[in-house]
């Protein structure tokens, strides 16, 4: 690949543009980049084959009875059961079913109507965006969901002072409410990623009445609209919720509770399973995939992730997350043939066969296969190459073995990655030294810029501006890389305010070339999403956000 | 007597301010930023910034030492940062749970571990006492952890005679809370039953070859009489101070039996809130644990002149 780095280049937009299409196709020529396949799309129940999505079928009405409580083992505790506050994945597996949105995802990570009865229009300009709302809905405390209540959440999240949701909302000027089901959002400038963030907590809306009269507590008692509503909740241990008679379709739901059990062990979480504590089991471990197969009271439902897992490379991250980036006087950070050569140093392929047994997919860029917004740009994948990286070493002049210092969490997963990484990558002229820490130091290392190369990953979102802009944008606020490419941010910002979907493939698919390039952040491979469900159970689903939907399960008659 | 109560009261103060400054100071040096594991995915310096400042994170030691004093003082332990209840509703709930199972479990260590002891140490060089002793030493070395994986595995997952995880409170339903908290206390008080067997059996041996036993056999007292009012009443005294003294085993081993059986009790608290770096947590958790030591030890030394009427109790340290 070309040695383009972020720092290196002043070219003018366009002739960038060509130049990093034009190498793209130039290296697959040379080095056989491999496009990644996307191996799921096959939606049906049941066990599937390793490596194939599988997101469980909508309960028959006819095959379940009505009531009965569901247990769920979750691998970890959910924080604020607040949609402005929250910020865990875990919390949104509660939330789906007491906390609507304004819009959800599909199966296939479409965007669909959820609270809205439609998709937004959007103006001409792209600055105002209106959603008509479903008329008739009343939230768990009885009081009706209305423009008023959307305008007050949406002013919530963009004014309260520990708000999660602020930046996901963009450029918001105003919220209008022309008539009780009418609601437009006026923006400062076009903001393609805000139909995602509706799609997630977002665009979860909360009663006007429980906000006023628990203001900063209403995670003590949340109220929204939902098939149920909370009920207790008893802090690192369990969440309750029941049946919510207000629910506007209350005969599509069936149970009459789901409790979520806080077990963080993988195989007690398993053991809770079989013993039927439990009927579903959150992230069950790859190890334990084989087994749970075998059982014939058990499926295994397979969700390939939005997100990823990668390795990130500090190239200018000194003095901390948010401050300016300042040259790191190491050939990794400073020369990205280095960088380059680590890539080619590594086989995806077999990293995700030997350490997952196959049960991941392998990820050369941020954009999902399962995206609406991937394109064959965005799917090309550096090939394993050891000959190539220590050639690129040699040009660099660097001195074999070269020895980097990788931090980790001390998981048993991520340390045999490590590990498997660290034998790999030594083919290609590496030595790989692994510092496994605590997860929270490891985050505190990160940011501080305490690191050389880092091993993290990201759970994904519906919009690939939530996946991308955030972590390699020049100053944004997960760029532990330090990294900065002015023509990158240039591309990712046309692609914010690209109103269309074509549009937005091509402009991504230019910043991954750009991203493999520069290779400030490795892209590894994407998880798969494993959960155990009792045969028992009817109904329960989990699609590409990762969310595990159980509102309108049933257990079998 | 008031003179060494008065002693041991001002000793357990200070034993409680110097552990209040540890704690605190403690917490803060551990590497890791609870603002960071509060924001998860989504942090921004601006989002950070916000949370350190609504928790009181961004001032100085000092002043949040003084304010978390005074609040301690006023009996407010504050709010989790993870999951924003008040943590003095959080101790409420999980410390039952764990009164619940630590006692359970000492009162299966004991009558376990005083049973095999005594029987040891009447039935020496038997089979008997060689079966006591091979379970003690298997009590002893197996680790809670897998020895409660195996108790699923076994008792729940295959003959589904106990729940493999749960709680349910005493007050809403005793059968059902003895039924989910009978397996986790077994497991926990395994250990401590094999040590309590070890000091009871070398005990009811010293006392059995002593010259009060035989002038009590020579006086043709039944043998059960003179091995449970006069060997084992002199015993117990060791096994009163191990139990006291094992009391944090106990603790440490609850936070693994709590986390396998997913209690919400108190270890599984601790264990959750250090990862979390819960400050305030982890600050009421660890003070309430130092109290219980000190109120424990308090209670043992006193027990020491109930059980044995030669000890006399003065303040004089020798």
């Amino acid at each position: 690949m070309t040695n383009l780095s972020a720092s290196e280049t002043r070219l003018p937009r366009r002739r960038v543009l060509r130049a990093a299409v034009a190498a793209a196709a130039a290296v697959c020529t040379v080095v056989a980049c491999s496009p990644v396949s996307n191996s799921g799309g096959d939606t049906s129940g049941g066990n599937q084959s390793a490596g194939q999505d599988s997101f469980g079928t909508p309960a028959d009405p006819a095959a379940v009875k009505q009531g009965g409580k569901l247990d769920i083992a979750l691998s970890a505790e959910p924080d604020a059961l607040d949609p402005t506050l929250s910020r865990s994945l875990y919390s949104r597996y509660v939330f789906q079913a007491m906390c609507q949105k304004l819009y959800d995802v599909d199966e296939k990570a479409q965007v669909v109507p959820q609270l809205a009865t439609a998709l937004p229009t959007t103006s001409g300009d792209g600055r105002a965006v209106t959603i008509p709302l479903r008329p008739g809905v009343r939230f768990a405390d009885g009081t009706a969901f209305d423009s008023a209540a959307v305008k007050a959440t949406l002013q919530r999240h963009l004014t309260n002072a520990r708000s999660a949701r602020k930046s996901e909302l963009g450029p918001i000027d105003g919220v209008d409410t022309p008539d009780a089901q009418t609601v437009v959002l006026r923006l400062k400038q076009p903001f393609a990623p805000l139909l995602g963030a509706l799609a997630d907590r977002a665009g979860m809306i909360m009663s006007a009445q429980a906000l006023r009269s628990l203001g900063d507590n209403f995670a003590s008692a949340p109220v929204c609209v939902g098939p149920f509503k909370f009920a207790k909740r008893v802090p690192q241990n369990s969440i309750e919720v029941v049946k919510d008679p207000n629910y506007y379709e209350a005969s599509k739901v069936h149970l009459d509770s789901i409790s979520w059990r806080i077990l963080t062990d993988a195989s007690i979480r398993a053991a809770n399973l079989r013993s039927g504590d439990v009927q579903v089991a959150d992230s069950v471990s790859t190890q334990d995939f084989a087994a749970l197969r075998q059982d014939a009271a058990v499926s295994v439902l397979q969700s390939q992730s939005l997100g990823y897992q990668g390795l990130t490379i500090n190239i200018g991250n000194v003095d901390g997350i948010g401050t300016a980036p300042k040259p790191i006087n190491r050939p990794l950070a400073q020369n990205a043939k280095v960088r380059q050569a680590f890539e080619h140093a590594i086989d995806r392929k077999a990293l995700v066969d030997a350490v997952f047994n196959g049960l991941h997919a392998v990820a050369c860029s941020p954009i999902s296969p399962a995206s609406a917004f991937s394109s064959p740009e965005a799917q090309t994948c550096p090939a394993h190459d050891p000959a190539k990286a220590t050639q690129l070493l040699a040009e660099a002049g660097v001195q074999t073995p070269y020895t980097v210092t990788m931090l980790a969490s001390n998981t048993p997963d991520t340390l045999r990655l490590a590990q498997a990484l660290q034998s790999m990558v030594k083919d290609g002229g590496f030595d790989l030294k692994i510092n496994p820490v605590e997860y929270s130091s490891l985050l505190d290392e990160q940011d501080r810029g305490n690191f050389e190369l880092l091993q993290l990953g990201w759970s994904g979102r519906i919009d690939p501006d939530a996946n991308i802009t955030n972590f390699v944008g020049t100053g944004a606020s997960q760029n532990v890389a330090g990294y900065s490419n002015p023509q990158l941010d240039t591309l990712l910002t046309q692609a914010r305010q690209a109103g269309d979907v074509e549009e937005r493939k091509k402009l991504y698919g230019q910043a991954v070339t750009l991203l493999q390039q520069d290779d400030a952040l490795i892209y590894l491979y994407r998880q798969r999403n494993l959960t155990a469900v009792s045969k028992q159970l009817q109904g329960l689903q989990v699609f590409p956000d990762g969310v595990l939907r159980a509102a309108f399960a049933g257990f079998a008659k | 007597m008031a003179r060494y109560l008065l002693t041991r009261a001002w000793q357990s103060a200070l034993t409680l301010l110097l552990s209040t400054i540890v704690v605190f100071v403690g917490v803060r040096a551990l590497p890791g930023d609870p603002a960071l594991a509060l924001a998860g995915e989504d942090r921004s310096p601006e989002a950070l910034e916000a949370i350190r400042r609504h928790y009181g994170l961004d001032q100085p030691l000092p002043v949040q030492f003084a304010q978390y004093v005074e609040r301690m003082a006023q009996g407010d332990f504050g709010v989790s940062i993870r999951t924003g209840t008040p943590v003095s509703s959080m101790l409420t709930t999980a410390l039952p749970v764990t009164v619940e199972l630590s006692v359970l479990a000492i009162l299966i260590a004991s009558a376990l571990g005083v049973g095999a002891g005594v029987l040891a140490a009447v039935r020496r060089g038997r089979p008997a006492e060689w079966l006591a002793n091979g379970l003690a030493l298997v009590g002893l070395s197996v680790p809670h952890f897998w020895l409660g994986l195996l108790a699923i595995l076994y008792l729940s997952v295959a003959t589904g005679l106990f729940p493999a995880s749960g709680f349910v409170p005493i007050l809403e339903d005793p059968v059902d809370n003895l039924h989910h908290i009978i397996l986790p206390a077994v497991i926990l008080g395994t250990g401590l039953a094999a040590i309590i067997m070890r000091q009871t059996r070398s005990a009811m041996l010293d006392s059995l070859s002593s010259d009060y036993v035989r002038t009590a056999k020579a006086k043709g007292l039944r043998p059960r009489a003179v091995i449970t009012r006069h060997a084992l009443r002199n015993s117990l005294i060791v096994v009163v101070t191990v139990v006291g003294l094992q009391l944090g085993g106990l603790i440490s081993g609850a936070v693994v039996t709590e986390q396998i059986f997913g209690l919400p009790g108190f270890g599984k608290m601790t264990i959750d809130a250090v990862f979390q770096r819960d400050y305030p947590v982890i600050q009421a958790v660890v003070l309430l644990t130092a109290t219980a030591y000190i109120v424990i030890n308090f209670f043992v030394d006193l027990l020491y002149s109930v059980i044995d009427p030669r000890i006399r109790v003065t303040g004089d340290p020798a």
